[in-house]
């Protein structure tokens, strides 16, 4: 408590707390990566024409730095070996990177002039650190429609694409199958009321503690309500749209899971949802692909065949988030045309697949979904499936702090109380304060 | 080499001929080059970004000025007047000085409650007694604020389990907008007495034992001896750890962030906090600067009051 040590206290509670969050994306705590959401029409890879020098054939040399984070960057160097005996001209260095000091670390180097040639970028750092122009353009050549095309929007930052994606991610519902047989359910949850109805008699019939499990102030779950709706964050010249009829209705709809206590409103700091799945405390809950293999280790082999996965409920649509990460070239590169030869070999097909048996993280490549590898496990190819019908939040420099104004008003409509029509406006003004594009 | 030199002093701060002056010359030397390491570890990691911050204070300086520090824009006292009109800068001091109020006079009675007890009453394992509530000063705020988290977890944690075991069913402590800040102070203070029962036991055995027999011969009591003879005599140890505690606690940090990073609905945003959100979540590191420097001034003021107010007369 001496005040002299006020300094390294709070570095050391960052780091600490860093290393707490730092695995966002394997353990499914909020806030890990995220995705563009191509507002209507913005999905054109015209804009990239100005891109970086196409690569050429002569064989490349030198030397490139990558950064990778969290998994991604202790298991890269199995890619950048591959890479290195199809072009032995070229040395690859991998810096992992812990996921919690990214923003730190690409601000630093930024602020001092040594960033590195290409870097891992979460789908929600593009706004921030793309809007600064440090970002190298793609070159033309990359075919867009090679990949789900949510994922691609994420790379365009001021009508430029500047970067590529490398893996995806997206948001399936898992429920406890014996929980819903017990209630008379023998279905997957088709559409809203489908859901509702759902996790209503899990709670009063099958037993459940609670109906499902729904984030308190969780941007991530909320959005996918908003555009199965029919709703955007923004309409299709970027102007905030979070209070339309759609929007209320959505946060209405995810409010009365809340109000009906389908869904706890208070939930700990850290809650983890694995353990409570499994003990059928929470049977249902929207997750990302990382929590197939959390369930299996938590559950034992016991716990088979009593849960499943099941895609997005249908509204108007059965739109899910797609988050993930992008690769990028610094424009300060030295070489770049190495750079990029890296970063298109990283989303050929067969990488892809390689990676996906590498650290099981979804390919971003579509064609790379008909592997043997991926295609064989049911579970993943509903992720698959899934994919075709996802958006993410605005490329956006403000997107951290509007995203983080968002949770706070959700907070206050599911715990706080406040109607869904107040919580829709203070999200619009949220979003004309702090600005969308 | 240097001890010869420091010997020559007052030759050398008298001397005016050349041989002297340069005798004066490198005494200086030697002299900054033992205060160097000090100085300069000082001015660069001190000194020099608590002016940067002063100069970020008036600017809007923010991730895309990083590559060009000089490009950042001078908005004057923008954001100082953004931050009277900014609701949740307001939550967060309120909720900061609520944990000054409640929490600074209860580490501070705890801990002379403690030490007067070990320092007179309890004879037997005294030693292991002040290790014990000594050791949460030493551990790390973050482990002991992860250790806490678990054992206030409504339905695993230790505190519950016990509560349970007797009938009563625990509340939420962190996930309640009402209990959250009184959970979290509840622990501050059990770290923190540590240091102050440490300060104060060094405060009371200065105490000379006469004034003690002095009192009693008088018919004092031992509550009378304690206002009449303790009170007054601690007063500048009182003092001293009031101001010490009372801007560390000011500066609450480790513990929402750790235990609920600022939840339920901002129930327990610190200032230092918000202001870490603004400068390394959303890159608003003017605007950060300025809440720095009003809880700087905020600090500043409150430590020169209790100086003022609560001096020893003589």
């Amino acid at each position: 408590m001496q005040s002299v040590s006020r300094a390294a206290r709070i570095l050391a509670a960052t780091i600490m707390s860093m290393a707490l969050v730092g695995c966002g994306t394997n353990t499914g705590a909020s806030g890990a990566v995220a995705g563009p959401s191509g507002g209507p029409g913005s999905s054109s890879a015209a804009g990239a024409s100005d891109g970086g020098a196409a690569v050429s054939s002569a064989p490349l040399t030198g030397t490139i730095t990558v950064w990778a984070m969290g998994n991604e960057g202790t298991k890269l160097a199995t890619l950048a070996d591959a890479f290195t005996k199809a072009n032995p001209g070229v040395k690859v260095n991998v810096t992992p990177v812990d996921w919690g000091q990214a923003v730190t670390k690409l601000q630093t180097a930024i602020a001092g002039g040594t960033t590195p040639d290409v870097s891992q970028m979460g789908t929600d750092m593009m706004g921030q650190f793309g809007a600064n122009g440090m970002f190298d353009a793609a070159p033309a050549d990359i075919d867009s429609s090679a990949f789900f095309q949510s994922a691609w929007n994420t790379n365009m930052v001021d009508g430029t694409i500047v970067g590529v994606p490398w893996y995806v991610e997206t948001r399936l519902l898992y429920y406890r199958t014996d929980i819903a047989a017990k209630a008379g359910i023998t279905a997957a949850p088709a559409t809203w009321d489908d859901l509702k109805a759902m996790a209503k008699a899990m709670q009063s019939k099958g037993g459940a503690k609670y109906g499902i499990s729904l984030g308190t102030k969780n941007w991530q779950e909320y959005l996918p309500f908003l555009w199965s709706n029919g709703g955007d964050v923004v309409d299709g010249s970027g102007n905030p749209v979070l209070n339309s009829p759609q929007a209320v209705e959505a946060l209405t709809f995810y409010n009365s899971f809340f109000q009906e206590g389908l869904t706890p409103k208070s939930v700990p700091e850290g809650f983890d949802i694995t353990p409570a799945f499994v003990k059928g405390d929470n049977p249902m809950f929207f997750s990302g692909p990382w929590h197939l293999g959390l369930i299996k280790a938590a559950g034992g082999a016991s716990f088979d065949g009593k849960w499943a996965i099941a895609p997005m409920p249908k509204k108007v649509t059965a739109t899910s988030f797609v988050g993930g990460s992008n690769m990028v070239v610094f424009k300060a590169s030295k070489n770049k045309e190495a750079a990029w030869a890296f970063v298109k070999f990283l989303s050929e097909p067969t990488t892809q697949a390689l990676w996906y048996k590498t650290v099981t993280d979804l390919p971003a490549v579509q064609s790379a979904w008909t592997d043997p590898a991926v295609a064989a496990d049911p579970n993943v190819k509903m992720f698959g499936d899934q994919l075709k019908d996802t958006k993410a939040q605005p490329v956006s420099a403000t997107w951290s702090e509007l995203s983080a104004a968002l949770n706070d008003t959700l907070e206050k409509m599911t715990v706080g109380g406040i109607s869904p029509q107040a919580a829709a406006d203070q999200m619009q003004q949220s979003a004309m304060t702090i600005g969308t594009k | 080499m240097t001890a010869p030199a420091l010997s020559r002093r007052n030759v050398a701060d008298r001397g005016t001929s050349p041989v002297a002056a340069r005798r004066g010359w490198r005494k200086d030397l030697t002299g900054w080059a033992f205060a160097a390491p000090f100085v300069i570890l000082f001015g660069v990691f001190l000194a020099l970004p608590i002016v940067a911050a002063l100069v970020l204070s008036f600017t809007s300086f923010g991730l895309r000025d990083l590559s060009n520090p000089i490009g950042a824009s001078f908005v004057g006292i923008d954001n100082y007047s953004r931050l009277l009109g900014d609701a949740k800068f307001w939550k967060a001091l309120g909720n900061t000085v609520y944990f000054v109020v409640v929490g600074v006079p209860l580490t501070l009675a705890i801990g002379l409650l403690i030490a007067s007890a070990l320092n007179r009453g309890i004879t037997r394992f005294r030693t292991a007694f002040r290790v014990g509530y000594y050791l949460p000063v030493i551990t790390s705020i973050v482990a002991i604020a992860v250790v806490w988290r678990f054992l206030l977890n409504p339905d695993v944690g230790l505190v519950n389990v016990l509560l349970r075991s007797v009938g009563i069913n625990g509340p939420s402590w962190l996930a309640d907008k009402n209990l959250a800040m009184p959970s979290i102070i509840a622990m501050a203070v059990w770290r923190n007495l540590g240091f102050a029962m440490v300060v104060f036991i060094a405060g009371l055995q200065a105490i000379p034992a006469i004034l003690y027999e002095a009192a009693s011969i008088d018919g004092a009591g031992r509550w009378q001896a304690f206002r009449n003879v303790t009170l007054p005599m601690l007063r500048p140890t009182i003092l001293f750890m009031l101001v010490i505690t009372t801007i560390g606690y000011l500066q609450l940090f480790e513990e929402p962030f750790v235990m609920t990073a600022g939840g339920p609905l901002d129930a327990t945003l610190s200032v230092t906090m918000y202001m870490y959100q603004q400068g390394f979540t959303f890159f608003h590191q003017g605007y950060a600067s300025a809440i720095a420097y009003v809880l700087f001034v905020i600090v500043a003021v409150i430590a020169f009051l209790q100086f003022r107010f609560l001096r020893s007369d003589d």
